[in-house]
């Protein structure tokens, strides 16, 4: 699956990247990503998920060629 | 949820985000109608200082075509809400220095209470829903991601918000 973040997310992840382990819910791949980047953790947690540019839910089912935005809390404005 | 919300096309995003300095006036000029005895206009305008830190100036981020299709639909919905004649809304991406406009909200309704409420509630949710972000540069050098969304920290869901204004949102639909 390929994974884009965006703002602060980007000081600790490449821009795009593809995760090719099968990883099962949107849950699941929080924690796989934390587990990467522990700095990261706390962010990761008050991020929104996003695929096709509609939010789902942390049990979102995952399929392989999802492509996952990874949306940190918004600060427009 | 409406079928034209769900494919904006990229002239359609450029309604909502621009790179560019937002025209004001512009946007001022072609937001009266023949029904509205009121036009509230609000400019989110960069500080020269937060934190206690001297801004040298902002940049902004968008995922554009969600953060259009977005504030697309916040738009229709205040619409309905508050029986608008206008809403407009358009927001910054990239470099925005200090004193300059990074967001605009226009509203015209018949009286100006509605204008007012619709206006407050369509910027609350534009900063705390619409997958926009900035980034403050300091003069001294440092950075720092922003910034007004902190919700979580108090009601533990990153998609449960706290609004300044008092107008009910609707139901999380989907989600």
């Amino acid at each position: 699956m390929k994974i884009e973040v965006y703002a602060i997310l980007k000081d600790y992840f490449d821009k795009q990247f593809v995760v090719k382990e099968q990883i099962e819910d949107v849950n699941t791949l929080k924690e796989y990503l934390s587990k990467q980047k522990p700095d990261a953790k706390d962010i990761l947690r008050s991020c929104r998920f996003a695929v096709d540019d509609e939010f789902v839910s942390d049990t979102y089912q995952l399929k392989e060629n999802d492509s996952i935005s990874i949306i940190p809390p918004s600060s427009g404005g | 949820m409406t079928a034209s919300a769900s494919s904006l096309q990229a002239a359609e995003v450029s309604e909502y985000i621009s790179s560019e300095p937002l025209d004001i006036a512009g946007l001022l000029s072609k937001s009266h109608h023949p029904l509205a005895g009121a036009v509230v206009l609000f400019s989110g305008d960069v500080r020269d200082n937060n934190l206690g830190k001297q801004v040298d100036y902002l940049e902004y981020e968008a995922k554009e075509s969600m953060a259009a299709k977005m504030i697309h639909e916040i738009l229709e919905e205040a619409k309905e809400r508050w029986k608008l004649n206008i809403a407009v809304a358009q927001h910054r991406t990239g470099k925005v220095s200090v004193g300059e406009c990074a967001v605009v909200v226009i509203t015209a309704t018949p009286h100006r209470r509605e204008a007012y409420e619709a206006n407050r509630y369509i910027i609350d949710r534009i900063k705390h829903e619409v997958p926009i972000w900035k980034c403050e540069y300091f003069t001294d050098g440092t950075k720092k991601w922003g910034g007004n969304c902190n919700c979580h920290d108090i009601t533990g869901d990153p998609n449960k918000h706290l609004y300044e204004s008092d107008a009910p949102r609707p139901p999380k639909g989907g989600v």
